[in-house]
């Protein structure tokens, strides 16, 4: 009787099983709509394009939406941070060590953790076009390079001074709208975007988009061809402006967006009004498939990992491809140390000589010892 | 059955405790307060691992040892490297000689492994690259123009295996012009165990440690020996950082407390530190009681071998005592240091450098190196290094070296000629300076006129020559910060494998020369310029070649005055029309 029950308890067991098999896999659901978006990571490019003290307020815009990127959840792996100039160690700075974009001087920008991975003279527009293209030489670390892939979705943040149809580097040099369209395309074709939000901070901003043609690119600049794009106010602790107005207002407006929350791009874009802004914030939105209301912020500001649910099977197949080598390894050279100052600089040869008249001596030893023992173990046979 | 696996189990650990090697890390704090009221914080942070850096297959597995760092030096086959970044000029006659001897800006020596002698400029190349992504600095700006290889300046700190004793293994560069701040700070903090979080680093808040008269971090990498026969090869990496902070700027008084000079008290230290200490230098104290410390040290140590003597208070934050306790309490561990008596006496050291340019105009310039020895009965050998970027066309038959106004021969010199665009100019000169006397070193050159394209954006800034080093071997361990040794740690647990040689690395002012700057408008310039020549020139020439003659009424006014004069006519009838048909005007409104 007993041994029955048992069988019947195991039976019921596995029919359990089963069943429960049967509800995972017997009912494909359809995950295709399970995401909005299609992006499985995200990446920042924030650059600041502008030399000069007096240029603190864009070194401070750049800095500001970087710290909003990395509150929203992009680690410091996933930006590529260029700053033109020094602001926070600069001479000029009574406060060393911190930018305020606010002359309350509530939150210190550059903080306590920051990460720049092109700074000074490093910020041109070459390494810039070379930076999103992914063009890179074969020694640039990790931490210079976007490495983004099809299922990125990247934004790009610049912010400098400005013209009709292009944008100032360091005061020395420009990159054109033409340049930036076709460094964009170039990077669909090598499929290293998902979706771009592109977002500049310059006078007549809406000349830097005008050209683009690449699909999947939202566009906002912080005013149109033929407007001047204007600062919001100054420090008068250290006499210069802090912040940008566009960039302010953009800043307020990501002060309340959470990781979680459902703001979208579209309030952003309500939210920078021309009244606020005292330039008209202008917009790109025919490249992009999505409606701007659909779009959330947090698609490009933060860093929401989205879960792929698989129906299949995969299997991950270790393979131990690095097998330790057990060579028969060289015997090391023995370790010395050397004079710390040289008694004499031409005594260095003399050294030279020593060593390896005492190598010679090394070896000479073994020679006669190898023979010696040789000559015992002939006479012994004998 | 159960024997033979433990037997197993007893054999894995065994084995695995020879594959990772012994990781220890130290964490000390050496308080030095200068005369001249200004205090030298040094951070020391020491990891010792037993390892040979020639073992590859050793560097896949970290304990306390930085992983990042460490796949840098085994990917670049490494052998010792030291790498500082340094903001502010160590000033010699008020602190004495620096600890970490560093040149304004960033400045990276790196010795590779014989390996890679037929490679080692690619990769420097490529070493410097990584380590700028690493530190967040512009190390990349490091490349073959401004790499030089010290012959006899820059001796190994640490054993070697190489078989060269020559500098074909070294090389060497710096970058007076860079920046640190906490972008670099940030990354340096990361390589240690604790991080920031606990221990001696959390002290470091860049609000503050920015706000100093000098800093320099640095980042250490050598071998030395466990064992006096040097069998077992022990890697060591050492951060430091050294901080000179004025107390009369920071709080408004000369006495110091580690809650003035970094923001608040110390309240733990690292739990993955073997040793962590904190030492003040009191020397002296015992005669005069010129200032007073509180808390109470853990024990004082007595330099007495050393001429002159040193003495040192010593708080241990391990192990069991009221230090430990203090940092566990709600106020922390917070050193306070109060003068009694401060007496301004600053005892200049005896030997000390000082550069500057000569010269003047925008074609020739020189620099005058002087080096000055006080003492009165010994001379003092010294090696003098300098690397002078290719933009300064050296002369090499300007070099005078004088010994007060007597010309002399150098005992050695090394001379590289620069190379446009490729190599340096590098110089080194080796002598003795004589008892209370001054050796000059002087040397002309001529500023190049850069390429248009090779001009920074602040062109007009200048051009930095970085600093001279120089090597001196000085008599005794007076005016150096902290007694020379090559130990790994102050307290010495670890022997030494070397003895103190009073061996001082000092480094001469960086100075900034304005090179002569094209008009960088000029393109426009010239663009504009054209166009208007070609207007004015092929504009009326098209005009005379395209246009009919016709004949013209000689009653027309002729010429541009007579034409303005008509119109000007009929603008004033427009304007002002005759007098009757205005009265004919008002009539027709009284009428109305």
């Amino acid at each position: 009787m007993a041994p029955d029950k048992g069988r019947r308890k195991f039976i019921l067991v596995v029919f359990c099983f089963l069943f429960l098999f049967c509800e995972v896999y017997g009912a494909s659901p359809d995950l295709t709509n399970v995401f909005s978006s299609k992006h499985t990571n995200n990446w920042a490019v924030i650059v600041c394009t502008s030399r000069f003290w007096f240029n603190y307020r864009h070194v401070a815009n750049s800095l500001a939406i970087y710290r909003s990127v990395k509150r929203l959840g992009i680690p410091d792996s996933h930006i590529i941070l260029m700053l033109a100039d020094d602001m926070a160690c600069n001479a000029r700075n009574p406060r060393p060590g911190t930018v305020f974009s606010n002359a309350n001087q509530q939150t210190n920008v550059y903080g306590d953790d920051v990460e720049v991975d092109y700074r000074g003279y490093e910020v041109t527009v070459e390494n810039f076009i070379r930076v999103i293209t992914g063009r890179l030489p074969a020694s640039v670390p990790r931490s210079k390079r976007l490495l983004s892939d099809d299922r990125s979705n990247i934004l790009v943040y610049m912010t400098g001074h400005g013209g009709d149809g292009f944008l100032k580097f360091q005061d020395s040099e420009e990159i054109s709208s033409i340049e930036l369209a076709d460094a964009f395309e170039q990077m669909w074709q090598k499929q290293r975007y998902h979706e771009i939000f592109f977002m500049v901070d310059t006078c007549q901003a809406q000349s830097m988009h005008q050209e683009f043609y690449s699909p999947n690119i939202l566009a906002v600049g912080s005013s149109k061809v033929g407007e001047d794009s204007l600062s919001h106010h100054s420090d008068p602790e250290i006499g210069v402006y802090v912040v940008d107005r566009y960039t302010y207002y953009v800043l307020q407006f990501l002060e309340r967006v959470e990781p979680n929350s459902r703001v979208t791009i579209d309030e952003l874009f309500q939210y920078t009004t021309p009244r606020l802004v005292h330039s008209t914030p202008s917009t790109r939105t025919d490249l992009f498939p999505r409606e701007t209301q659909e779009i959330l912020v947090t698609d490009f500001f933060g860093s929401v990992r989205n879960i792929e649910l698989s129906n299949s099977t995969k299997l991950l197949i270790h393979e131990s491809k690095h097998k330790v080598e057990h060579q028969n390894k060289p015997i090391p050279r023995p370790l010395r140390s050397l004079d710390n100052f040289p008694s004499e600089p031409e005594a260095v040869s003399e050294h030279f000589t020593f060593k390896f008249s005492s190598s010679f001596f090394c070896l000479l030893s073994l020679v006669l010892g190898a023979m010696g023992i040789h000559f015992y173990n002939l006479s012994v046979t004998l | 059955m159960s024997a033979t696996w433990w037997g197993c189990c007893c054999f894995v650990c065994f084995l695995s405790s020879f594959v990772v090697g012994k990781e220890d890390f130290h964490e000390e704090l050496y308080i030095k307060p200068f005369p001249s009221g200004d205090v030298l914080t040094y951070f020391q942070f020491t990891t010792l691992w037993s390892v040979d850096i020639r073992d590859k297959n050793a560097f896949s597995h970290y304990n306390l040892f930085p992983k990042s760092f460490g796949q840098i030096i085994t990917k670049y086959s490494v052998e010792e490297l030291h790498l500082s970044l340094t903001q502010g000029f160590w000033n010699t006659h008020l602190w004495g000689y620096a600890m970490q001897p560093a040149s304004p800006g960033a400045e990276l020596a790196v010795w590779f492994q014989d390996e890679v002698s037929q490679s080692i400029d690619k990769e420097w190349r490529s070493l410097t690259n990584v380590l700028s992504g690493q530190f967040c600095a512009s190390l990349n700006f490091i490349k073959a123009e401004n790499t030089a290889s010290p012959n006899v300046s820059f001796r190994r700190r640490g054993v070697t295996s190489s078989k060269y004793n020559d500098s074909r293994t070294l090389r060497y560069s710096s970058l007076p012009r860079e920046i640190v701040c906490t972008e670099n700070l940030t990354p340096w903090k990361k390589l240690l165990p604790c991080d920031s979080k606990s221990g001696l680093s959390s002290l470091l808040n860049s609000l503050l440690i920015y706000k100093v008269k000098y800093h320099s971090m640095s980042i250490n990498l050598r071998t030395i020996c466990e064992d006096s026969e040097c069998q077992v090869p022990l890697l060591e990496l050492q951060q430091t950082l050294s901080i000179v902070t004025d107390p009369v700027l920071r709080s408004g008084g000369y006495d110091w407390s580690l809650r003035k000079l970094f923001g608040h008290s110390l309240r733990s230290s690292c739990p993955l530190a073997t040793t962590s200490k904190v030492l003040v230098d009191i020397t002296g104290n015992d005669t005069d009681f010129s200032f007073s410390l509180k808390p109470k040290p853990t024990r004082i140590i007595l330099k007495a071998e050393e001429e002159p003597s040193r003495q040192f208070a010593v708080y241990n934050l391990k192990g069991k005592g009221k230090i430990p306790k203090l940092l566990s309490s709600d106020s922390g561990f917070n050193l306070v240091f109060k003068w009694k008596r401060r007496h301004n006496h600053v005892k200049v050291p005896y030997f000390f450098a000082h550069r500057f340019l000569t010269g003047y105009g925008e074609e020739h310039a020189g620099i005058q190196c002087e080096m000055y020895n006080h003492h009165k009965t010994a001379s003092i050998k010294i090696v003098y290094f300098q690397v002078f970027p290719w933009h300064f066309r050296i002369f090499l038959h300007t070099l005078r070296i004088r010994i007060n106004d007597v010309i002399i021969k150098p005992e050695y010199i090394d001379y590289v000629p620069s190379r446009d665009r490729e190599r340096p100019t590098k110089l080194e000169l080796a002598l003795a300076v004589p008892p209370d006397s001054i050796v000059t070193v002087n040397l002309e050159f001529d500023r190049v006129f850069l390429k248009w394209t090779e001009h920074p954006p602040d062109a007009h800034h200048g051009f930095y020559l970085p600093s001279g080093v120089i090597t001196a071997k000085l008599i005794s361990s007076e005016n150096t910060t902290f007694p020379t040794s090559h130990e790994s740690l102050f307290s010495p647990s670890i022997k030494g494998t070397k003895t103190a040689d009073n061996v001082i690395r000092m480094y001469t002012e960086v100075l900034l020369v304005p090179l002569p700057t094209p008009d960088f408008s000029m393109p426009y310039n010239v663009i504009c310029l054209t166009c208007t020549v070609v207007a004015i020139a092929f504009g009326s020439l098209y005009n005379l070649s395209t246009k009919r003659l016709q004949e013209v009424d000689p009653r027309e006014p002729t010429g541009i005055l007579g034409k303005l004069k008509q119109k000007l006519l009929k603008l004033k009838e427009k304007l002002f029309p005759p007098r009757k048909s205005e009265d004919k005007q008002k009539d027709s409104k009284k009428n109305d």
